[in-house]
């Protein structure tokens, strides 16, 4: 009994029941969407969400926020995209995404920590510089004709699956579990739920920060090479307006803005949330123009219900906590 | 006289001038009054939304959703006016209603409901730019065309002039002026800075902070609503992505008018120089023959820059401070 109230108790189990409610309700509607093509299909669409998510997640762990992500998949998707045109080897493309992801989560780290710029305003700036970079790079045309070997790499299937869904799932976990179980995982939440208290612990607050920073930018090139890879062109408003629903979507999976919540698999369930949502409405036959709407009531139905229900409980806590002070006095 | 000033806003005040004569000098055309006067037109919206997010910022708050809000007044506008048939000056004052509406439901789910604001705003965001393109939708209008056809003394409002000087110049100043008695003249504008500093002491200070939150996010859309009369009037048409790309603009004026991220410091002094700074750094800049592509360019750096500058001056002041006056810290 206790064991099924802790798992109520837990944000992501909460989260996942919401995922299985939406998915049953929309069924309900039209039990196409229930198919496991369909489950496929949004599992595949939301690989990308989930690979930005999880670099979020390091970063609003630490108590910071990464508003670059778009910028930094537009520019690797752009630079990579072009390399592979060009009839680049695809493992040089790959190569050269991430080390784009390392120098610009670099950049944005040690601004953060060492000109100590709030993390919001020092992304914000860096996604207007990525945004322009790209733009001059590929000089506003559209990267189209990327060879077909590359194109395929996110149809490979095994055993039925998407490979690239099998790869990310598993790296959900394993991170999840060096983020909970692992110490130098458990750094990163140390730090953003009380910072001093993690420099009088002596763990290297400055390097874990620009760390979270780093496999942010990591994730969001990885995340590029997804959407080339995927949709077979790079328009140049690749990546425009990501981050907000990747910042949403780990929101919805229970990361707090604030720093020190949150898991891995929670963001991750929020970014398959927020492109079922998308799928949900195509097949409720909602015309597309509703989607912003609805994903914004929702995000702040959402927030607000998990806000007002965690005061509630905390308040029942300290109710409970006074009571048995109480009692015990009287014994 | 001179020590009276603060030195940020002195600073922002040498860096206009140093900008009018630095582009002077590359182009004379620069310095003709005309085209100043008439480039307010351009970033006129981001001035008066930026006056009151300066108001929500020194709260500790964010706001985000600014930009979108000005897509769902301007489509306000359009519906009333030209689809329902309700006179132009009677849809105007709705649809900064609507505006000044969504400010109030932000600023009661953030103030009452004691969640983040950057969540609240970001669902905001979503929200109330789906929620333009929905109403966009239902109307049958084509959503790249937009609504247009309003009567010339509607045009009139963003183009007209008042003993010669454009409306815009003139609505620029009446903000900032109802902004500045607010601030610095008003009870009300000595709470808002008392919230930002410290909010439970301001709370036992018998202030009802929670009201004072809320009406900065009232404010805050309100502004929104002039700005979407404003740039609807300028445009000549309503369409639904108005202000979209404005996020990026109106925290950059907000935190290079030196105004603290963190809440309780800062100013409107700032934020309006900043806006002239970074609205004639973008005329300056195509007049001097630079693409259009390369301005977010300059403007993220200004951010950063200037952000980064802003960080430093803390620490830099105590070290000078400490070189100065050496004999202090050895007693």
């Amino acid at each position: 009994m206790s064991k099924v109230e802790t798992m109520l108790k837990q944000r992501e189990f909460r989260t996942f029941l919401f995922l299985i409610l939406l998915f049953v309700i929309v069924g309900i509607v039209n039990t196409d969407f229930l198919s496991l093509g369909n489950i496929h299909n949004v599992l595949k669409s939301s690989l990308l969400y989930i690979v930005l998510a999880i670099g979020m997640t390091f970063v609003l762990l630490t108590g910071n926020i990464d508003i670059s992500v778009g910028g930094v998949l537009g520019l690797s998707a752009a630079v990579s995209g072009i390399i592979l045109r060009d009839g680049g080897s695809i493992i040089l493309a790959v190569f050269i995404a991430i080390l784009i992801g390392i120098i610009i989560g670099l950049i944005n780290g040690l601004g953060v920590t060492k000109l100590k710029i709030s993390s919001f305003i020092m992304t914000l700036g860096m996604l207007g510089i990525l945004r322009v970079i790209q733009v001059i790079y590929t000089d506003g045309k559209w990267i189209e004709n990327l060879p077909i070997a590359f194109k395929q790499l996110s149809q490979i299937n095994i055993l039925g699956i998407n490979a690239l869904a099998i790869i990310v799932i598993v790296a959900v976990i394993l991170i999840q579990l060096f983020l909970s179980n692992g110490n130098k995982g458990r750094y990163f939440a140390a730090i953003g739920d009380n910072e001093d208290g993690a420099i009088l612990l002596g763990i290297p607050v400055k390097r874990y920060k620009t760390y979270s920073f780093i496999i942010s930018s990591v994730c969001a090139s990885i995340a590029g090479l997804i959407f080339a890879s995927q949709i077979g062109f790079i328009s140049t408003t690749a990546g425009l307006g990501i981050e907000m629903t990747v910042i949403a979507a780990t929101v919805l999976g229970g990361v707090s803005l604030v720093g020190g919540l949150g898991s891995i698999v929670g963001a991750s369930i929020g970014a398959i949330i927020m492109t079922s949502i998308i799928s949900a409405l195509v097949f409720m036959k909602v015309p597309a123009f509703w989607n912003d709407a609805i994903s914004g009531s929702l995000l702040i139905i959402i927030v607000v219900t998990d806000a007002l229900l965690a005061r509630k409980s905390s308040n029942q806590a300290k109710k409970e906590r006074l009571n048995a002070r109480v009692i015990q006095k009287e014994v | 006289m001179l020590a009276k000033i603060p030195k940020w806003n002195l600073m922002l005040g040498i860096i206009l001038i140093a900008e009018i004569i630095i582009f002077g000098l590359i182009n004379p055309r620069f310095l003709n009054i005309t085209i100043l006067l008439n480039s307010f037109n351009d970033f006129i919206g981001i001035a008066i939304i930026a006056f009151f997010v300066t108001f929500v910022v020194i709260t500790g708050g964010i706001d985000i959703s600014g930009g979108s809000i000005i897509g769902l007044t301007s489509v306000v506008i359009g519906i009333l006016s030209q689809v329902i048939g309700i006179n132009i000056w009677v849809s105007i004052i709705l649809a900064i209603l609507v505006g000044g509406l969504c400010g109030l439901l932000n600023g009661i789910l953030i103030a009452y409901g004691r969640v983040q604001a950057m969540v609240i705003t970001l669902g905001g965001m979503l929200l109330y730019s789906g929620v333009a393109i929905v109403l966009v939708g239902f109307s049958g209008v084509s959503t790249y065309e937009g609504i247009s056809g309003f009567p010339q003394a509607f045009t009139n409002l963003a183009y007209g002039k008042l003993l010669g000087i454009p409306h815009s110049v003139l609505l620029f100043f009446i903000m900032f002026a109802i902004a500045f008695v607010l601030l610095y003249w008003t009870r009300y504008g000595r709470y808002i800075y008392l919230t930002g500093i410290n909010q439970h002491a301001a709370e036992y200070a018998g202030i009802h902070t929670r009201k004072i939150i809320a009406s900065t996010y009232v404010l805050s859309g309100l502004s929104a609503g002039v700005a979407g009369v404003m740039l609807t009037s300028y445009l000549g048409s309503a369409r639904a992505d108005f202000g979209a790309e404005y996020l990026m603009p109106i925290l950059t004026v907000v935190v290079l008018g030196g105004t603290l991220i963190t809440g309780g410091k800062g100013g409107v002094v700032g934020t309006a120089l900043a806006s002239i700074i970074v609205g004639f750094l973008q005329i300056g800049l195509q007049m001097g023959g630079v693409s259009t592509q390369y301005i977010g360019l300059a403007t993220g750096l200004l951010l950063i820059i200037s952000a980064a500058f802003l960080g430093i001056s803390a620490d830099f002041k105590s070290n000078i401070k400490r070189i100065v006056s050496p004999q202090k810290n050895s007693v």
